[in-house]
């Protein structure tokens, strides 16, 4: 009611926020959440890849609204004062919706026409529930992988020398000395934790959303890349050209990545699902099932404890 | 019309038919109707540092309403400013600076549409205060999608934030324990040293980003110290209207500033661990060790040349 109230005092007699006439369709965009190193670089490769299809790469919306909505001020929720107070959802909703409407229409003036955008937001994840809230139209993939592999594959790239410290230096800074060399322990909860925060609520954005929707293991997709592949597409409804799709899976496979360009310290690591075994101290696998034990025994019943 | 009446007013009004009222009334602009931007008027700086004290007398005036606190420049200005590292310049980045056009327009309307909803009584004029120190990191971003509106910068000796932020959050306190429900760990604790240290970094903050946001700001702005205003508060407040260009009452600004003042306060309600401490400009050298004063004057430095000239280190004083 008072998102429509809202329309009514701006006068314009627009259609819902950013559903103007040659913008993005909302149903159009297709969002990934889970959470950092699931394999989201590469199922969003394959994806963009395929004619019709555009990438953004890790716009942070969902952090934006997320962190302060859900860690910072989450004890404000009910105080009507606050800017995202639950009285008025409603309205501010709408401001999440024209945010992400508006800011893919100026990037991607191409699918406007009728394509689709991939939205890679893993390290946004957090924000997932208002982000499907706010865009109840658009289709999502929950991408998960074993969060013991997942810890495994963080604690490889924060250590010293790798290709984050890397990116770190493109942006024109150093990067620090990470908890991953002096308390591993400590830097392995940590993830186990933001592990539980970002496909916990990824998780309730997937459960809770009514449209179109396909939950992804990484494991799934390393083992049978192209079937997964065709599975996700059923799901989000989406048609797709066989023989492309079959293209792009190959182009993208761990087996065409230059050797030079895999290992240890490298972003392309091991692709390995059960790898953590080799990685992670029998310490370090009793913190990760410790933390994130309610969600692994829900994605990975079988596997759950080692 | 009193605070109290206001506020009952709002809810009786918000469960009534007060949209539709709202949807009939033209700006003439083109301007989206609902509060006037130029009507706005946001108090940033820090903190500790008096803004529910101005922001009260302020709200007491005829015509006015406070907006407590929403933490829209803490949403966009901590995550702009301090989380998002390099990728500011870049295509991918929701607040990249070459889109600025496509998120400043969302960003006035979630200020504009939130007010508008929460206080329709300011539809056909009068103005709204938005008390935000803990949202003054994002003054630049805001000041940018809001020109037309007002601004208040009120500063306060860093010492004494620093001081009555300890004191707000010590054991037993009014924020201790609202802060314990909320399991903050921001809290003194054992050492305060290390609390002393972040609190004076946060300071810097705030203020460095408040008096961005200030010089930059072409529109009607005033800057406020809290020691001035306790000084001289009436006089101190005659200036922050003439400052912010907006007419007001002699006798009752008057009477809202001895409404407000200290010595109306009731005893019960001041003193240590409470919301309204000590109201002292230069209570620090009784509340910090000369170590935290060290600590707070060496982060600050900068700001209390400029601001605190005259007693900018004080610690060999101590």
């Amino acid at each position: 009611m008072i998102r429509d109230a809202w329309r009514k005092i701006k006068g314009r007699g627009t259609p819902p926020a950013g559903e103007e006439k040659g913008g993005v369709r909302p149903e159009n965009l297709v969002w990934m959440f889970g959470t950092a190193r699931t394999g989201s670089s590469w199922l969003s490769a394959i994806m963009g890849e395929i004619g019709g299809y555009s990438r953004w790469h890790e716009p942070l919306v969902g952090h934006l609204f997320g962190n302060l909505y859900y860690e910072r001020a989450g004890h404000r929720g009910e105080d009507e004062h606050f800017i995202l107070g639950a009285r008025y959802k409603d309205l501010w909703l709408d401001t999440v919706r024209r945010f992400v409407l508006d800011s893919a229409a100026a990037r991607f003036p191409e699918v406007a026409d009728g394509g689709y955008l991939i939205i890679k937001e893993p390290q946004g994840s957090m924000g997932a529930p208002l982000l499907m809230k706010a865009l109840p139209e658009s289709r999502m993939i929950l991408l998960v992988r074993d969060p013991r592999d997942v810890v495994a594959s963080n604690l490889d790239a924060h250590k010293k020398g790798t290709w984050t410290a890397d990116l770190m230096r493109k942006g024109g800074k150093e990067k620090p000395p990470s908890l991953a060399e002096s308390r591993p322990d400590a830097f392995v909860k940590g993830q186990a934790r933001r592990y539980v925060r970002d496909v916990g609520n990824a998780k309730l954005a997937y459960d809770a959303h009514g449209g179109r929707k396909v939950l992804v293991k990484y494991e799934d997709l390393r083992a049978d890349t192209l079937n997964t592949m065709r599975r996700i597409y059923a799901g989000l409804e989406i048609p797709v050209d066989e023989a492309e799709l079959a293209l792009s899976v190959e182009k993208h496979s761990w087996e065409n990545i230059p050797e030079e360009e895999k290992g240890e310290g490298k972003f392309h690591r091991k692709a390995k699902p059960g790898g953590w075994r080799e990685d992670l101290s029998p310490e370090q696998v009793e913190i990760v099932e410790g933390v994130a034990g309610p969600l692994l025994r829900e994605l990975y019943p079988v596997r759950s404890t080692a | 019309m009193t605070p109290k009446f206001k506020r009952a007013w709002r809810r009786a009004v918000r469960g009534g038919k007060s949209l539709r009222s709202r949807a009939r009334r033209s700006s003439g602009s083109g301007e989206p109707l609902g509060v006037r931007p130029e009507n706005i008027i946001w108090i940033f700086g820090t903190g500790r540092s008096g803004s529910t004290w101005l922001g009260s007398m302020m709200e007491s005036l005829d015509g006015c309403a406070m907006w407590n606190e929403p933490l829209v420049g803490n949403l966009f200005g901590n995550f702009h400013y301090f989380r998002v590292g390099g990728r500011k310049s870049g295509r991918q980045y929701i607040l990249g600076e070459r889109y600025k056009e496509t998120w400043l327009g969302p960003m006035r309307d979630l200020v504009l549409g939130g007010a508008a909803a929460r206080f329709p009584e300011l539809i056909g004029g009068g103005y709204l205060i938005i008390k935000e120190p803990n949202g003054s990191i994002g003054s630049p971003l805001l000041m940018e999608a809001l020109p037309e509106s007002r601004m208040i910068f009120l500063i306060r000796d860093p010492r004494d934030v620093v001081a009555s932020s300890m004191d707000a959050r010590s054991e037993g306190s009014w924020l201790s324990e609202r802060r314990e429900a909320q399991s903050h760990t921001s809290k003194p604790g054992r050492n305060l040293n290390t609390y002393a240290r972040m609190r004076a970094n946060s300071y810097v903050q705030q203020i460095e980003k408040t008096r961005q946001a200030y010089k930059a700001h072409e529109g009607r702005k005033v800057m406020v110290r809290y020691e001035d205003l306790r000084a001289d508060t009436l006089n101190t407040m005659r200036r922050v209207y003439a400052g912010l260009e907006i007419p007001v009452d002699e006798a009752e600004l008057a009477l809202s500033v001895e409404k407000h003042s200290w010595e109306n306060i009731p005893e019960e309600e001041k003193g240590e661990g409470k919301k309204r401490r000590k109201a002292k400009p230069g209570g620090w050298r009784e509340d910090l060790t000369s170590k935290q004063v060290e600590i707070v004057e060496d982060i600050t430095a900068p700001l209390l040349e400029e601001f605190y000239p005259d007693t900018a280190t004080a610690r060999d004083a101590l």
